[in-house]
């Protein structure tokens, strides 16, 4: 129970959640959150490989600090352009935002 | 190979002849155009050292053994080595001297004639053109360097020709005069390819050697010979191209006698004359310049014998001569050929530079009305004209006589005594439209003194008489040394054959037959004269000649034969009609339909495509992921 492959099969099952959850969605709000989501997985599969077979234990560890770093920058940059977004269409539904159907 | 230049006084002198008017035109046309004064300053210095180094050339090679070359590496492609230089032989000296006399003279007569002309320095500028590209292409020593320089005499004729270009008629007659010369052209070109082609070589040394006979089949031969004569009809106004040299009237008269007598037209004869041994080669090529010379001869004087424009006239009766020169030359007599070229070009400068004193005077082109409003008050050009005509008649002792004298000579060295009538016709005529001409000024039916007086208040002379009486004598000196020339250049006739023939050659023209063909010849000249002082010179005439008087035979010279409508025929209806309808379809629904079937196809697929741009950030999304995760498959497995 307690070896590599639930660690990677649970971060898969996280990462497959967040793609469906970017593909649903409607609202860009819960677009940003199921990216999120896919960003931990990632963090999952890091600390994961690093328990389990990198010799040295520090280098996953910092990958996930990074990653949680990234991440919040990113949420930053991302609620700044909802928000943008949000002043122009007085919405945050993705499916107003269609000014360049074909 | 620097220091050589210098030590060798021949070359130096050729290439100052030759490069010093083109220095000058490229000097005017970039730096002094604004300075009129200058700018003619420029380009009568350079001709006259081109003058002086060219006299020095021929009395230095008076005693030529064999051709002078000066050639440097210009193109080589495979086998073909294409030289640039000089050639100087005997035939090439007397080009380049007479060149350079008659380019002088016109220039210096041009202060008077062209004095407050806008144009001025530009005038100068092509003058300067005119004369580099004629003397580089007599002293060419192979036909490409000739072929070259022969266009840009085409294209210096043409600025020339077209100097008024704000008037209509003159810019459509230098295109005339261009695009006609043109066709002949392209038929020279194709005669030099079938040489280069057959033979390896555009030598001028070469083509005339006997080898060409062994290289090229004898139809070959005449094929390039009449290809290449194609360039001499264009160039020298031949049947049938000979209606463009009518309209070259156009230009400034200065610009007529340089264009009639040394340069653009008689390039054309002198090329003849300069590959005569390669032509000779082939003897139904000759037969048909003969013919072609003597067509051309007849047609133009008959045009001559109507029409009432002094310039007109002139101009005919150089078509007429050079048809006689082509005829003599034709003929066989190689030297007759180029003695009339020599004084042809003498007299008919003379004849061009007198008759613009008349048109400066009394700004008409009117012989009838010139001689109405006092022409024969004009002393020096008159005497001078009738000097020109009446060596243009071949009247004893002119020079035109001689050289006249000699072409019927050759002529009648023939088998055939048709072409010998033909010519002593042509010389008939010759007299009688020319001393038309003439006694329509001398003797006019009534003068009117009214605009004689009016004429000396309203003159040219825009600062008073003083100026226009310089004027007058800067006009009226080249036609004094002219007509001095005139006078004198037919006792040349021994040492000037001896020079290009050669001591044997001497037997050969002077026939058994000379004798009573002298007097024929001369007694031809004279009724036409007479013929001409009885219609239009004796008091009282009608002052209507007798062609005149049957009117379809008046009409049909005045239209030129209706030469020019067929041309006009033809352009509207073949090449208008057909030719370049054709050509307008192809590129309306060829090329255009293509163009536009392509941007339409684009447009459309774009269109077409844009349906998939939903505009969904999630499908975008949804499509990305697909192709990445079929990307990874790929990679993977």
């Amino acid at each position: 129970m307690n070896s590599l492959t639930t660690y990677l099969f649970i971060a898969a099952l996280l990462f497959s959640l967040g793609i469906f959850g970017v593909f649903q969605r409607r609202s860009l709000i819960g677009m940003l959150i199921a990216i999120e989501l896919m960003l931990n997985a990632a963090s999952i599969n890091f600390m994961a490989f690093n328990r389990f077979l990198a010799p040295d234990p520090i280098v996953g560890q910092i990958y996930t600090l990074f990653i949680m770093g990234i991440a919040a920058a990113e949420a930053a940059i991302a609620l700044s352009i909802i928000v943008a977004l949000f002043r122009r269409l007085r919405s945050i539904n993705i499916e107003r935002a269609q000014e360049l159907r074909g | 190979m620097t220091s050589s230049w210098f030590q060798d006084p021949t070359l130096l002198a050729a290439a100052l002849a030759a490069l010093l008017p083109f220095v000058t035109f490229a000097l005017i046309m970039i730096f002094t155009r604004p300075y009129p004064k200058l700018s003619a300053a420029i380009s009568i210095a350079a001709v006259s050292v081109s003058l002086v180094c060219a006299i020095f050339l021929l009395s230095s090679h008076w005693h030529l053994e064999k051709p002078i070359q000066y050639a440097a590496k210009w193109i080589i492609s495979g086998d073909i080595y294409i030289p640039f230089g000089f050639l100087l032989d005997q035939l090439s000296l007397v080009m380049l001297t007479i060149v350079a006399v008659i380019s002088f003279l016109v220039q210096v007569y041009s202060l008077g004639y062209m004095a407050g002309d806008p144009g001025f320095a530009r005038y100068y500028a092509f003058q300067s053109l005119f004369a580099w590209a004629m003397m580089t292409m007599s002293i060419a020593p192979t036909m490409l360097q000739f072929y070259v320089f022969w266009e840009l005499v085409g294209l210096a004729s043409y600025l020339l020709i077209g100097f008024y270009y704000e008037k209509f008629s003159a810019s459509e007659a230098g295109k005339k005069a261009f695009v006609m010369t043109r066709f002949g052209d392209i038929a020279f070109f194709l005669g030099l390819l079938l040489v280069l082609f057959n033979f390896g070589n555009l030598n001028i040394l070469d083509m005339n050697s006997v080898d060409v006979t062994a290289r090229m089949s004898p139809a070959l031969i005449t094929l390039s010979a009449i290809l290449i004569f194609g360039g001499v009809a264009g160039k020298s106004a031949q049947f049938p191209l000979l209606t463009w040299l009518p309209d070259a009237m156009e230009g400034p008269t200065p610009v007529s006698a340089l264009l009639h007598s040394a340069t653009m037209v008689a390039a054309g004869v002198y090329m003849f004359a300069r590959i005569f041994p390669f032509f000779s080669h082939s003897a139904a090529a000759m037969n048909t310049f003969l013919a072609i010379g003597t067509i051309t001869m007849l047609l133009a004087s008959t045009m001559a014998m109507v029409t009432r424009d002094i310039k007109q006239v002139w101009a005919y009766s150089t078509v007429s001569q050079l048809g006689f020169m082509v005829m003599g030359l034709a003929a066989g007599s190689y030297f007759a050929g180029i003695f009339h070229l020599t004084t042809h070009a003498g007299f008919k400068a003379l004849l061009f530079l007198c008759s613009g004193v008349f048109i400066h005077e009394f700004e008409t082109n009117d012989f009838f009305e010139m001689g109405k409003y006092g022409g024969r008050g004009l002393k020096v050009p008159m005497v001078c004209m009738t000097v020109a005509a009446a060596a243009l008649s071949g009247l004893p002792p002119l020079s035109g006589f001689f050289s006249k004298e000699a072409i019927m000579g050759g002529l009648a060295g023939l088998h055939n005594p048709v072409w010998l009538w033909a010519g002593l016709l042509g010389a008939f005529l010759t007299a009688y439209y020319s001393f038309r001409l003439i006694f329509s000024i001398l003797f006019p039916r009534k003068i009117e003194k009214t605009h004689q007086g009016e004429h000396g208040g309203h003159g040219h002379g825009h600062d008073g008489g003083h100026h226009h009486v310089g004027i007058y004598w800067v006009m009226a000196w080249p036609l004094i040394i002219l007509a001095s020339i005139t006078l004198v250049l037919g006792f040349f006739h021994t040492p000037l054959e001896n020079f290009l023939v050669g001591h044997h050659g001497g037997a050969e023209a002077h026939g058994g037959h000379h004798a009573w063909l002298l007097y024929v010849a001369v007694g031809l000249a004279l009724s036409g004269v007479g013929l001409a002082w009885l219609e239009f010179g004796r008091k009282g005439a009608s002052q209507v000649g007798f062609v005149e008087k049957i009117e379809p035979m008046s009409r049909l010279f005045a239209n030129r034969w209706y030469i020019d409508h067929f041309y006009r025929r033809f352009l509207d209806y073949f090449i208008y009609g057909i030719v370049s309808n054709l050509f307008t379809r192809n590129d309306r629904r060829v090329i255009d339909g293509g163009i536009d079937g392509i941007c339409r196809a684009t447009v459309g697929s774009g269109w077409a495509l844009s349906f998939l741009q939903s505009g969904m950030l999630q499908y975008n999304l949804m499509v990305m992921f697909a192709v990445l995760a079929l990307v990874a498959l790929y990679f993977f497995f």
